[in-house]
């Protein structure tokens, strides 16, 4: 039971279900108490346990039913073997626990089927050792439960949770059908062959019914295994991939990524306040603080905490150099500017303006098309920082963090440092990100390592994880 | 507390509760039971109104135990929550007793004789008798145990999220002057949140999470069966009918259980038989809180209403 229980958990946590030790043991006690005989309840105290937001809960019943649904696999085959293609669900609780006696349906077929087998047994010493043995007369009975039980014990005995990829259902398969014993029925198979026996057909449709419950049931595990371990595997990939080479399709995914960061971001960001050492007194706390020093006011006490008012301004290129990139990055400020509410965004090349209302109002897709559309172009630093100094730099202030995206490359323009200057004085950071790695930093046009100077910092840019460690350093710094 | 007849079973919870008007879904008594089992907090979330807070209530009920409540809000600290010292009563004292302590310093020779002495009397000003327990404190002092509710859990600082910890996993306050105070009986703790603010990784390992959503069909019926039992049954049908589709349009804040009884007890005042359309333009303001809520939802009237009247006919 505890082995399924510490089953369980693995998948949950590569379906991105943080458990830890500790709850895992609450879940041990919670089903201690309960007992495994209601399948409902034993989902609710584990649900209780193990999943802790509601987000959770959805990803933990999704796994429960995949996880703990277990069909008894149907192996009445052998008159009909199309029928047994399909698996008679039972509402058994767990693997191994409460299984329904075994529905001995041992009907005609079965019963004629041994007795041909038995009679074939004379000429094969195989299929007589198999009639002796728990296998065979298990299947000519039908007994469901006995071999789903058996069927399972041999897929825990050779380890098929461990499957990760599709090619390893095959050998898994084999190794399944192997602890079962089924290479004495392969023997038999291959003696009745050689002695040309009519039973050789019926020994046949047993082998194949076996075979086929075998690889159903390393589907259906490969599935709920391999698919949390997919999800993660993929992620880390988009993760390490260049921006640019992100195909769009995956699009969906990145997103998700970005808006988890970003609210990751928010998160910390929003509610914070301070105690200010200012304003009006809060009269009752500081006298009753004073109390304990006989009534000297030592400590005061203020009424108002100031709330952090921090603002952010982020300005993105959409020019044709960096098109490739903007797109992710205009994804990234549509989720910043969705969660944190005092958030501008510029878009820029050879001019710039705001597209706030733009991302407000249009969803993500129509969004950036409009944004491109209006503002895409051949690049003019020099000319947009002009209109971002017109638009804004009067609302800069010692709260406003101010986020450019873009490769500085300025077509041998004006680049208008003084400008970049005076943002970086009055602002509280400046953070540039750059999709070029840093060793192409002023080669050719790029004006980087003169803007480098007017900020207070700044990072290649040029995938989610650098991206990512960005998000970091701005949290560390908005603290 | 584990022994009680009233949480042997999860059924028996159930009925419990049900006992005490308060219909609950097999979760709940499932959370509720295994609180007072695995000696746990419950973490309790959910949007308004859908029976947070009056879990908490009833199972004091129940139990026949004090229920000590802390409302959570910006700025609640230490001094609010747990304990403080009656700074009143130990000036008081000392004036007091200034001349007892004339007597014990009577023939101390030098300084440090002095204080020696008064080492001998020990930290009688801090003691558990000058300490004023707020409701934490006060839950672990009750021998009988107690019912803990800790409202609204995300209105509070972080800071006191984690003050909350040792009393949430040890049931015990450590008091720097006198040492650790811990509970006579295991209190059942409720905390609630809105889910305005993601609580802490750690705080939220040390509690059962339970999410109660809005009640299906059923479960809603048989509450208002309970809470508002003179309401006919047809109508009461059509209401709850119409309540969850009013819930499927896109509201700011979409009706919770509340505001059915509120609609339903005022319906009754109302007299109504059948839900109609002027009937229910009139009392919409009783369900829906905000005027943006009641415009979309008056937009929508017609077509509600021939939805009602549709099953109700063909039923017929």
């Amino acid at each position: 039971m505890q082995s399924s229980l510490l089953r369980f958990v693995s998948v949950l946590r590569r379906h991105a279900v943080p458990v830890s030790p500790a709850e895992t043991l609450d879940a041990a006690a919670a089903m201690d108490t309960l007992g495994y005989s209601d399948r409902a309840t034993l989902r609710d105290a584990l649900a209780l346990t193990l999943a802790k937001s509601e987000r959770e809960a959805h990803t933990f019943f999704y796994c429960f039913e995949r996880f703990f649904d277990q069909r008894a696999a149907d192996f009445a085959g052998a008159a009909d073997s199309a029928r047994a293609a399909q698996p008679a669900r039972t509402s058994a609780a767990l693997p191994g626990a409460n299984w329904p006696a075994g529905s001995s349906e041992a009907g005609g077929a079965g019963g004629a089927d041994a007795a041909e087998l038995a009679q074939a047994a004379a000429r094969s010493p195989a299929l007589a050792a198999l009639l002796e043995g728990e296998l065979l007369p298990a299947l000519l009975k039908n007994e469901r439960g006995t071999l789903s039980v058996r069927l399972r014990r041999a897929a825990q005995a050779v380890g098929v949770d461990d499957i990760r990829q599709f090619t390893q259902k095959g050998p898994y398969t084999r190794r399944i059908l192997d602890a079962l014993g089924e290479g004495l029925l392969r023997e038999a198979v291959v003696e009745l062959e050689r002695a040309g026996s009519e039973a050789l057909g019926t020994l046949r449709r047993y082998r194949d019914v076996l075979r086929e419950q075998a690889r159903d049931f390393v589907e259906q595990r490969y599935l709920i295994q391999a698919e949390g371990h997919t999800a993660a595997f993929m992620e880390q990939l988009l993760k390490q991939t260049r921006l640019s080479n992100i195909d769009w399709r995956h699009r969906d995914r990145v997103r998700e990524q970005v808006r988890r960061m970003t609210r990751r971001l928010a998160s910390r960001h929003s509610a914070r306040r301070r105690p200010v050492r200012r304003g009006q007194l809060h009269m009752t706390h500081t006298l009753r603080s004073g109390m304990a020093h006989d009534g000297v006011l030592l400590q005061t006490h203020w009424r108002s905490r100031r709330r952090d008012k921090a603002q952010l301004l982020a300005l993105c290129d959409v020019s044709g150099s960096v098109a490739a990139y903007a797109g992710f990055l205009l994804m990234f400020l549509y989720s910043l500017q969705d969660i944190l509410p005092r958030t501008r965004s510029f878009a820029f090349s050879g001019h710039l303006g705001e597209i706030s209302a733009l991302f407000r109002e249009e969803s993500l897709e129509r969004a950036i098309e409009l944004a491109n559309w209006r503002y895409g172009g051949a690049t003019d630093y020099g000319n947009s920082l002009r209109d971002f100094a017109a638009l804004a730099l009067d609302d800069i202030d010692g709260n406003t963090s101010v986020i450019i995206l873009g490769d500085a490359r300025n077509n041998r323009g004006n680049p208008e440092l003084e400008i970049m200057r005076s943002i970086y004085r009055r602002s509280k950071q400046v953070i540039w990100l750059n999709p070029e790695s840093r060793r192409a930093w002023g080669t050719g046009d790029s004006e980087m390592l003169r803007y480098q100077s007017a900020c207070h910092y700044s990072a290649p840019c040029a995938n989610l994880q650098q991206l990512e460690h960005v998000v970091d350093q701005l949290l560390k710094s908005l603290r | 507390m584990q022994d009680r007849a009233e949480l042997g079973s999860i059924e028996t919870i159930e009925r419990g509760f049900a006992g005490l008007g308060y219909i609950c879904s097999p979760r709940i008594a499932t959370a509720v039971f295994l609180a007072v089992r695995l000696r746990k907090p419950v973490l309790v979330e959910g949007p308004p109104g859908v029976g947070k807070t009056e879990l908490a209530k009833t199972a004091a009920r129940l139990l026949n135990l004090p229920l000590l409540r802390l409302q959570c809000y910006e700025g609640l600290d230490e001094a609010k929550a747990l304990y403080e010292w009656k700074y009143g009563k130990q000036l008081l004292y000392t004036q007091v007793l200034k001349e007892k302590l004339g007597d014990l310093l009577k023939g101390a020779e030098g300084l440090a004789e002095s204080v020696a002495r008064l080492h001998r009397v020990g930290d009688v000003f801090y003691s558990p008798e000058f300490l004023e327990p707020r409701p934490l404190l006060k839950a672990m002092e009750q021998s009988e145990g107690a019912v803990l509710l800790i409202d609204e859990i995300d209105k509070s600082d972080g800071e006191f999220e984690s003050l909350l910890l040792e009393i949430l996993s040890d049931y015990q306050v450590s008091i720097p002057e006198i040492g650790t105070i811990e509970a006579r009986s295991t209190p059942l703790v409720f905390l609630t949140s809105n889910n305005t603010r993601e609580l802490s990784d750690a705080l939220k390992r040390r509690c059962l999470h339970l999410h109660i959503p809005f009640p299906g069909l059923e479960l809603e019926e048989r509450i208002l069966k309970t809470r508002v039992p003179d309401l006919e049954n047809s109508l009461r049908r059509q209401l709850v009918a119409f309540v969850h589709a009013v819930r499927e349009l896109d509201l700011k804040k979409p009706p919770a259980i509340s505001e059915t009884i509120d609609w339903a007890r005022s319906l009754l005042l109302l007299h109504a038989t059948e839900l109609e359309e002027s009937l229910l333009r009139g009392t919409l303001n009783v369900l829906l809180k905000f005027e943006q809520d009641i415009e979309t939802a008056e937009a929508e009237l017609p077509r509600l209403c021939r939805q009602l009247s549709a099953p109700a006919t063909g039923a017929a």
